[in-house]
């Protein structure tokens, strides 16, 4: 039976619930925000007790569903404010929906102490465990793992997390036990933290075991779902090859590639630091370039960077390398993994990290392009001195104490790797979504750079609030679903995807959804989100980009940001 | 007419020599569409899905200009 685990962390006790007639029928962020909605104070203080952190795997995770092991984590985003959902690949979610489990809650705060909680299939405990704290990642994981169960997932933060730094993510771990595929955004590791909870240890031998009701009607569908996706040049092509950081030369040629604190489009040495070359050193170096970072995924986009000090990065994402490499003009990629791994080890979203250090130069703390600067910079994070808790506050908290004006985030969450000048669809999304900026949230540089779901100019001002808004409806779907967000690459050029994931859906839950069906559910997960942040004080002000955006042309299309009130119409459905 | 040239993402393999994203020169007449800088490099036209010219996308059958800055790229994804 399908169920809600509550682990009350101020009294330290577990209850275990049929999970509420209400959100049976959600999954993933579905689930998360509707929750969020309904539980969590809006004007709450999100380290405090009244805040709520819950974990749910999507709908379709635990079967056998192509590439479906998506893990959304959702709660009052200490970063912006705002409701948050923050999804991660990893192995974790298929275990959860193997045990039956539809979403653990974490609420309340302990006095003092730190505490891990351990699920299996017959029971679930909360632990002491002051002898965990302070503990990296990629110790902590290898630890909880020979203590309980070599095959464990293992969720958990890092020292950032338990500092209750505002960008603190919670990650867990890859199939090979590397604790870097993180829910990173808007630092909920903090929520964690503030929380007293260290990690949570999940044991399930079983991946593909979430009860599905007529299983034959769904591994056809499953089938045709995994065709749909290998039969795409991007999803069965371009992401196995040379996975997502194969973006590099795309978007710098395009021109709207940040570079140096957003001030250029272009960054020279950009394919120093790009798929391509990862690749190749990664192969080198006996490690991969292609990679699943949970099984059953068919697009396998992540990789395995062997760095020099012996240490593994995997993976090294584009946004990441873009965010340690042309954001900083840093054009070394094992500076890049050395920062990539400090992050994931301490327990930082990788792009609020860059955007940081990219404020942090602006500011002329440590030189742009000095890469050493930079790691020994990250490395002030785990010592938690002021520079540390500055950098893991995130960039809108850095250039307010460093007096930059040129802090590239939306309600106070770093903008991503495409500038929104010259890929103006992202833009809209931005400046619109309830996340804060954030490029997953409607991928808009499919239609605007990738000629994927058709093309729209991406330095025009047409097309581009109706592009956001049918991704960012189409998005929330997906994320209720468990799927990776890849899968849009085919979908959006293929008639059959849509149905082919209602079928999918149907026929685990028995359900008639149509469509249409699913369509409103990415319209009502936004709706709420939009809901919990009118409720904790956003109005239109806060959809808006930075003003220097609208102020400075980006070279080399020469183009400024100039949509406004037209940004107002992203959500009249 | 002299463009440059820069293949990406495993098109390089088509042409002797080349490099990913390292610029090359090649030469066309004044006029020539991006579909003849493809005969002329000898890469299939199937597989070249995004073609920009100066950061702008341009269709097989568009005319460049001497000087341009041409890149050329398989399907590629990622977010």
């Amino acid at each position: 039976m399908s169920k809600f685990i509550r682990l009350d962390m101020t009294t330290q006790k577990v209850k275990i619930e049929e999970v509420p007639e209400k959100y049976r029928a959600l999954g993933g962020r579905a689930l998360t925000s509707q929750f969020v909605l309904d539980e969590v104070p809006a004007t709450c203080h999100p380290l405090g007790p009244k805040n709520k952190l819950i974990i749910a795997p999507g709908l379709l995770s635990g079967t056998s569903a192509p590439s479906s092991g998506r893990l959304s984590i959702g709660g009052k985003s200490p970063l912006t404010g705002g409701i948050k959902e923050a999804n991660a690949g990893g192995i974790t979610s298929q275990k959860l929906a193997s045990l039956g489990i539809k979403a653990i809650v974490i609420e309340g705060k302990p006095e003092k102490g730190t505490f891990i909680a351990r699920v299996t299939a017959d029971s679930v405990e909360i632990i002491p465990a002051d002898d965990l704290a302070g503990k990296g990642t990629y110790e902590l994981t290898a630890i909880l793992k020979e203590r309980y169960n070599e095959k464990a997932g293992v969720i958990c933060i890092g020292p950032a997390g338990e500092m209750k730094m505002l960008s603190a993510g919670i990650t867990n771990n890859d199939p090979e036990g590397n604790s870097s595929r993180y829910a990173g955004r808007g630092g909920l590791g903090a929520v964690m933290g503030s929380k007293g909870l260290k990690a949570i240890v999940v044991e399930c031998d079983k991946t593909f075991d979430a009860p599905v009701k007529d299983k034959e009607r769904f591994k056809t569908a499953a089938r045709k779902f995994a065709d749909i996706l290998l039969k795409h040049p991007v999803c069965g092509e371009g992401l196995p090859k040379f996975g997502t950081n194969v973006l590099m030369n795309i978007i710098n040629e395009a021109g709207t590639l940040p570079t140096r604190n957003f001030r250029t489009g272009r960054f020279d040495a950009a394919g120093e630091v790009s798929g391509e070359k990862l690749a190749e050193v990664a192969v080198a170096r006996g490690g991969k370039a292609t990679h699943a970072c949970h099984p059953g995924c068919v697009m396998r986009c992540s990789n395995v960077y062997p760095m020099p000090d012996g240490k593994v990065c995997a993976p090294i994402e584009y946004e990441t390398a873009w965010c340690f490499g042309p954001n900083l003009e840093i054009s070394d990629l094992d500076v890049v993994a050395k920062l990539n791994y400090i992050c994931n080890d301490v327990g930082l979203d990788t792009i609020e990290a860059g955007c940081t250090l990219g404020v942090l130069m602006e500011a002329g703390v440590i030189p742009f392009g000095d890469g050493q600067a930079a790691i020994k910079a990250l490395e002030e994070v785990v010592k938690g001195t002021p520079l540390g808790r500055i950098i893991g506050a995130g960039a809108a908290v850095a250039g307010k104490v460093y007096g930059v004006t040129r802090v590239p985030a939306v309600k106070g969450q770093s903008i991503p790797a495409y500038d929104p000048r010259s890929c103006r669809g992202n833009g809209v999304t931005y400046a619109t979504t309830p996340m804060g900026a954030d490029h997953t949230a409607g991928y808009a540089v499919t239609a605007n750079i990738l000629k994927v779901g058709g093309y729209v100019d991406p330095n025009k001002d047409d097309g581009q609030i109706e592009l956001s808004r049918n991704l960012q409806v189409a998005t929330a779907a997906v994320d209720a679903t468990g799927l990776c967000l890849f899968v849009a690459f085919a979908v959006l050029d293929n008639e059959e995807g849509l149905p082919t994931i209602v079928e999918m859906l149907n026929a685990q839950y028995g359900t008639e959804l149509t469509v249409e069906d699913v369509t409103a559910l990415g319209q009502q997960i936004l709706k709420n989100e939009r809901e919990f942040n009118a409720k904790a004080g956003f109005t239109k002000a806060d959809d808006r980009l930075p003003e220097f955006f609208y102020e400075e042309e980006l070279t080399p299309h020469k183009t400024k940001f100039a949509l406004k009130e037209e940004l107002d119409e992203v959500f009249n459905f | 007419m002299l463009l440059e040239v820069r293949l990406y993402s495993g098109l390089e393999k088509y042409v002797e020599n080349a490099q990913y994203g390292k610029p090359i020169q090649v030469e066309l007449p004044e006029g020539a569409t991006v579909k003849q800088l493809l005969d002329k490099l000898g890469i299939p036209q199937e597989q070249v899905f995004s073609v920009l010219v100066n950061g702008t996308h341009y269709n097989c059958s568009d005319v460049m200009e001497d000087g341009d800055r041409v890149a050329l790229f398989p399907p590629v994804g990622g977010g």
